[in-house]
């Protein structure tokens, strides 16, 4: 639902969390319940008493829809239905919710917010990008391999396994298979054996394995489903932008395994995190340096020579390469030309 | 603990971390610490925090900072931590004492014209909460920031608070 009373526009809830049977509006005291249904005007003799109260309650988004429990609202009441949308990128959504064994997984655990100024396409771009970890996050690599954890040299090595995946509506993907210990959030789960035995389970060896993997996967606009996080990028100014990361919580696993996995999370994400900062600070840096008008263009080449499209319709690169970022961009472009210059690409 | 001795051992802290001296800063707390900063003030097994470290993640810390290219932290923060209304909580001659104080804490990065950023002054304020226990001196097990905005964006916090 709109957060908008029908009488004068005021925002009739300002928690972010939490339960109510009604909603109050608090200019006029006009009161709505929580389907939204208009329940009371508070001297109501001030109205005809043909005021029809069923057409005044809080105004519904046009289109919800639900897809494994991620719940998806269109502002718009034409357009295809979720199914459609999610089209290629649904088995890779898929993946990530089967990385609990029961396949739920829940985001009740706070969220870390960032800010910073910047253009929400850097965060956008950044987060299919396979190309920066070996050297914006040499600090955190380092960290790493001083606790005895891996080594620098595996996870650069790890680093160039694996493929990106650019799919249709702007949609891609990292795609990494499982690295061990050079894999980046593994660390610190003592519970760690005992997960991947309930997943072998659940799914068989194979499947257990492609879940296992890294994949950073991006539906366009603005929301990532990483292995440790939900991040949904919010564009505030074309030079300011709030990015929530929202950690992701498994169902059917050992209590322990949660709250290594909140821990390591922590320790690369966030504000303060040893990671994460340093890709912000990327963004900045970027939007700094194109203010100098030296050229018009970045280059979004890498790997184009090399990508090929796969039977899905896929358009598949090494794992540093820049499909994704391209089919994003694409998607952006068609959506932001009034004369879009071709169809969507490629699938159109 | 006295009141005297409290302000000596946050005025001390706070000296170390504005200028830089994270090693000594280490120091100052036990093997079995924990140095939390929530973004609720609720239960860190089950809301994420900012920062929610042992003594080990500290010292990555402290050696991401010093000894890697951090580039959050290049230019590096100036910090300047200002404390306030530090009150002893338990009694002068227990071997153990809860200190609550104010911080007002003042962070720049230094950067030229053109640099989007840095160069401006950022104010962050919060409550702290200390568990000093003492041996053959006084040693900090608990520092709990608890930040005005903890729940808020945060552009950048990858100094040591």
């Amino acid at each position: 639902m709109f957060n908008r009373c029908r009488h004068r526009g005021s925002a009739v809830c300002r928690d972010e969390r939490g339960h109510t049977d009604q909603f109050c509006c608090p200019y006029h005291g006009w009161v709505y319940g929580n389907d939204g249904a208009l329940q009371g005007i508070p001297q109501a003799d001030g109205y005809p008493p043909t005021l029809d109260k069923s057409a005044l309650g809080l105004m519904h988004v046009p289109r919800v829809a639900t897809y494994r429990g991620l719940i998806f609202a269109s502002l718009s009441p034409h357009g295809e239905s979720l199914e459609e949308r999610l089209c290629h990128v649904r088995k890779y959504v898929d993946h990530w919710c089967d990385r609990s064994p029961i396949g739920t997984l829940t985001l009740s655990r706070g969220i870390h917010r960032f800010s910073y100024p910047g253009n929400w396409k850097l965060q956008m771009d950044n987060g299919v990008d396979g190309y920066h970890g070996n050297y914006v996050h040499e600090s955190f690599l380092k960290v790493v391999e001083r606790a005895g954890e891996t080594s620098v040299s595996d996870v650069t090595a790890l680093r160039r396994t694996g493929y990106v995946r650019g799919l249709s509506h702007g949609d891609g993907l990292i795609d990494r298979p499982y690295g061990g210990m050079a894999g980046q959030f593994d660390y610190h789960n003592p519970t760690l054996t005992e997960y991947h035995g309930l997943l072998q389970q659940a799914y068989g060896p194979e499947r257990a394995a492609t879940i296992l993997g890294q994949q950073n996967v991006f539906l366009f606009p603005n929301l990532f489903l990483f292995e440790s996080h939900v991040r949904v990028i919010k564009p505030l100014t074309v030079d300011h932008t709030v990015v929530e990361m929202r950690p992701v919580m498994l169902e059917g696993v050992p209590h322990d395994l949660n709250t290594a996995r909140l821990r390591t999370h922590e320790r690369f994400f966030g504000p303060a995190g040893m990671g994460a900062p340093d890709d912000v600070e990327m963004f900045v840096n970027v939007q700094s340096g194109l203010k100098a008008r030296a050229v018009d263009w970045m280059i979004l080449s890498r790997g184009l020579h090399r990508e090929v499209r796969n039977e899905d319709g896929e358009l598949v690169g090494a794992s540093t390469d820049e499909a994704p970022q391209r089919a994003a961009y694409r998607e952006w472009r068609r959506l932001m030309c009034v004369d879009p210059p071709g169809e969507r690409f490629p699938w159109a | 603990m006295t009141r005297e001795e409290a302000e000596s051992l946050l005025f001390r802290e706070a000296r170390l971390l504005d200028e830089r001296r994270f090693d000594e800063w280490l120091s100052m707390f036990t093997d079995d610490c924990l140095y939390w900063i929530p973004t609720v003030d609720g239960d860190p097994e089950h809301e994420v925090s900012l920062v929610y470290d042992d003594i080990a993640r500290m010292k990555e810390r402290v050696y991401r900072l010093l000894e890697t290219k951090a580039y959050a932290q290049m230019p590096p923060s100036r910090t300047q931590h200002n404390i306030s209304n530090v009150e002893v909580l338990d009694g002068p001659d227990e071997p153990s004492a809860r200190v609550v104080s104010n911080l007002m804490l003042v962070e720049l990065r230094a950067g030229g014209d053109g640099q989007v950023g840095t160069g401006r002054l950022r104010l962050l304020a919060a409550r702290c909460q200390y568990l000093f226990v003492n041996g053959p001196d006084w040693r900090i097990r608990e520092k709990k920031l608890i930040l005005i905005d903890r729940d808020l964006p945060h552009h950048n916090l990858s100094f040591i608070l």
